[in-house]
């Protein structure tokens, strides 16, 4: 078992051609990920780091048989790339691109509806699986295969995690930054479910940021379970304390959610290991797994 | 971004909601002028800040002077806008420093017989807007729904980029309101949407919409958030952007398009990434010390703006050791930080202790590059280490834990970050 990819998983680009598609998608080739196409309107029947170029994606999908998708499209066409990597079927595709409007994004969920697609993203640093590949820009050379999984909202601090689970000697089942957006693909919630249910991880890193409700449903979710495996919690803004807020609004809809203490409240009260600081993730993990 | 109360108003005339006429003043003559041009009053005077709650706020110095103020000879709206001008303002939705007052929105007061909530704001759960709405309407909404959860109607608008009236409809009938004025009501709401939709708004409140005996409409306050991402297409809501509560340094920042914040404390960062950034500060708050700045750089390729970036830094004369947090990835790598580094000491020598703390690509060579420059610096092997030992460089003061300050302007742009996430 595996964490969304696994040995079978074949990779198309979409936006291969540009500097970021083109910077790492030739790192992930040479640390073994199958990346088998990119796709770039009005460049299809080109080469490019050695794999064909495509103009759509069902082109590429057809010729290569690919299922997953990586994309790195700029802002303003990236909801069009999603919607239509979903249209062709795709069936994992992570969305590395920040800065999207959220009502593109609306449109994108409203698109997966229905959909068998799993997004990861936007705004993500992408997914890796130690061993097998990595998809987005998570930088090579950190990762140890072992047991830990990583779910993170925040890029800079999934590798913090990685780089403290690897010098202990952990190693990692797979890390899936989920991106911090307001309107996003898959969930943390979501996530901790797919770690729960895989034989290789024994523990979970989840890495949340304030705002947002992420972190509260995610407690929500463990609460549900039996017996579930040992958790780490770091939510990153500890220091800061509430800012302007937005409206009434703000406030209201998330009825006392969102800040640092009711996400740590939230985590604490289903069981999970919250750090104060992002220094302690490896050390608590490991010692969960003593106990 | 966040519009002002007037700046709010405008759009909302624009699409034909009803809003009072108002003339917005910025000295003491010009709101004497526009009391007379409104008529004979009474009047009320609202400081134009991005955030609510004004009338809860009070001016800072002041025991009795509110964001909000009502008065009925011209005089007075004269001498209240001269008290107003220039002053902070700290609410429950701002900062603890508050907001300047630049200028003050004038108004014919006015009776209301029923005041609703009404708002729509992304709800990132499902993924969709929402319209909140509750006959609680007023300057203690918020304590007022919590206390009567059931007050709060909550109706989930779709995806689409229209809607029917029937959404407005159904607002009302859960409201209770009358259904003389449901009609009025449904079409309001539609118009809300419009704009939240048109203008890519991230959060569009009315807080109280005035529900009058003659069975008319009108917002008497307008609170509008425009999602920063989406201004690229957007040129007239970019165009409306505020720069007045920028230090000169956070528009030096803003200029190289780093995500710079002053903060009061003695110690340095530099990282590169929200997150660890904000970790960083954690780490370094964790140990007693004092933050002087919260710093993310964006992944860049060129060595001039990682420059540009440390001269910023060092340009604070509080400062007593700094701690470089980068972990690279992507296009971010850790050379052009070494580089950008040796370049900044060129033109401005560092002589405060300097803590590096680098990891991920090209780490290496980085700091091969930095041990052959002859520069002192102390490499820490991840996180905690560094930031005990730039603590330490900081010549640790007995522990003032600074929470406070670290910030109301950290959270401002936290805030600022992410429009659709409200925290």
């Amino acid at each position: 078992m595996s964490i969304l990819v696994d040995r079978t998983t074949r990779v198309i680009c979409q936006g291969i051609t540009g500097r970021q598609g083109t910077f790492h998608c030739e790192r992930a080739l040479a640390s073994g990920t199958r990346i088998v196409g990119g796709v770039r309107q009005g460049k299809g029947g080109a080469t490019h780091l050695g794999v064909p170029v495509f103009d759509t994606v069902s082109e590429a999908m057809q010729a290569t048989q690919a299922n997953a998708s990586v994309i790195f499209v700029p802002p303003a066409n990236a909801a069009e790339a999603i919607i239509e990597a979903v249209d062709a079927e795709m069936g994992l595709v992570v969305c590395v691109t920040e800065r999207i409007p959220v009502l593109d994004m609306v449109r994108v969920r409203a698109h997966l509806k229905g959909s068998n697609t799993v997004l990861v993203g936007p705004n993500s640093p992408g997914l890796a699986v130690p061993g097998i590949g990595t998809l987005g820009i998570m930088p090579q050379g950190i990762f140890l295969p072992g047991a830990i999984g990583i779910v993170s909202r925040s890029s800079t601090l999934t590798y913090e995690a990685v780089d403290q689970t690897t010098r202990n000697g952990l190693g990692q089942s797979a890390c899936i930054g989920i991106g911090a957006d307001p309107v996003g693909g898959i969930s943390a919630s979501r996530c901790l479910e797919l770690f729960m249910n895989d034989d290789r991880t024994q523990g979970v890193v989840l890495i949340g940021e304030v705002g947002g409700t992420a972190e509260e449903n995610a407690a929500a979710f463990l609460s549900t379970l039996t017996n579930p495996k040992p958790v780490v919690a770091y939510i990153a803004g500890q220091t800061v304390p509430e800012g302007r807020r937005m409206g009434h609004a703000g406030t209201i809809i998330h009825y006392g959610m969102g800040t640092a203490r009711t996400k740590i409240e939230a985590l604490r009260e289903a069981g999970v290991r919250v750090v104060s600081s992002p220094a302690e993730i490896g050390t608590a993990m490991a010692g969960c797994l003593d106990q | 971004m966040y519009l002002f109360e007037y700046q709010a108003k405008a759009l909302m005339r624009e699409k034909g909601i009803p809003v009072l006429e108002g003339i917005v003043a910025t000295s003491e003559q010009r709101a004497l002028d526009a009391a007379r041009e409104l008529g004979e009053g009474p009047w009320v005077i609202k400081a134009q800040i991005h955030a609510g709650g004004r009338a809860e706020g009070r001016v800072c110095d002041s025991e009795h002077l509110r964001g909000i103020e009502f008065t009925d000879t011209v005089l007075e709206v004269g001498r209240t806008a001269a008290r107003l001008l220039g002053e902070n303002l700290v609410t429950p939705q701002t900062t603890r420093q508050g907001e300047t007052i630049n200028a003050v929105y004038i108004e014919p007061e006015i009776r209301a017989e029923l005041q609703v909530f009404l708002a729509i704001l992304i709800d990132g759960d499902r993924g969709e807007p929402v319209c909140l709405a509750s006959v609680k309407g007023g300057s203690q909404v918020e304590r007022d729904i919590f206390d009567d959860p059931n007050s709060l109607v909550r109706v989930s608008l779709g995806a689409a980029d229209h809607i029917g009236l029937d959404v407005g409809q159904d607002v009302a009938a859960q409201l209770g309101l009358r259904s003389s004025v449901r009609d009025a009501f449904a079409q309001l709401v539609q118009q809300l949407h419009a704009l939240f939709v048109d203008r890519d708004l991230s959060l569009i409140e009315i807080n109280p919409l005035a529900i009058r005996a003659n069975d008319s409409l009108v917002a008497l306050d307008a609170r509008v958030t425009v999602d920063d991402n989406a201004l690229y297409r957007q040129p007239a809501m970019a165009a409306l952007a505020s720069r007045t509560d920028r230090s000169e340094a956070e528009e030096r920042a803003a200029k190289n398009g780093f995500n710079f914040i002053r903060l009061d404390g003695d110690v340095g960062t530099f990282s590169s990434g929200a997150g660890l950034a904000m970790a960083t500060l954690d780490a370094v708050s964790h140990l007693g010390g004092r933050p002087a700045n919260f710093l993310d750089v964006p992944p860049v390729l060129e060595v001039s703006r990682v420059k540009e970036a440390f001269l910023l830094i060092l340009s604070d004369p509080g400062i007593k050791s700094l701690i470089v947090n980068v972990f690279g990835a992507g296009i971010m790598r850790c050379d052009t930080i070494a580089d950008g580094l040796l370049l900044a000491h060129l033109e401005q020598p560092v002589t405060i202790p300097l803590v590096m703390r680098l990891a991920g690509t090209n780490a290496p060579l980085a700091i091969s590059r930095l041990e052959r420059s002859g520069l002192s610096l102390q490499f820490a092997p991840d996180l905690a280490s560094g930031a005990q030992m730039v603590v330490e460089g900081a010549d640790r003061r007995p522990a003032t834990h600074n929470a406070d300050s670290i910030a109301g302007r950290l959270a401002q742009w936290l805030s600022g970050r992410n429009p659709g996430s409200s925290s």
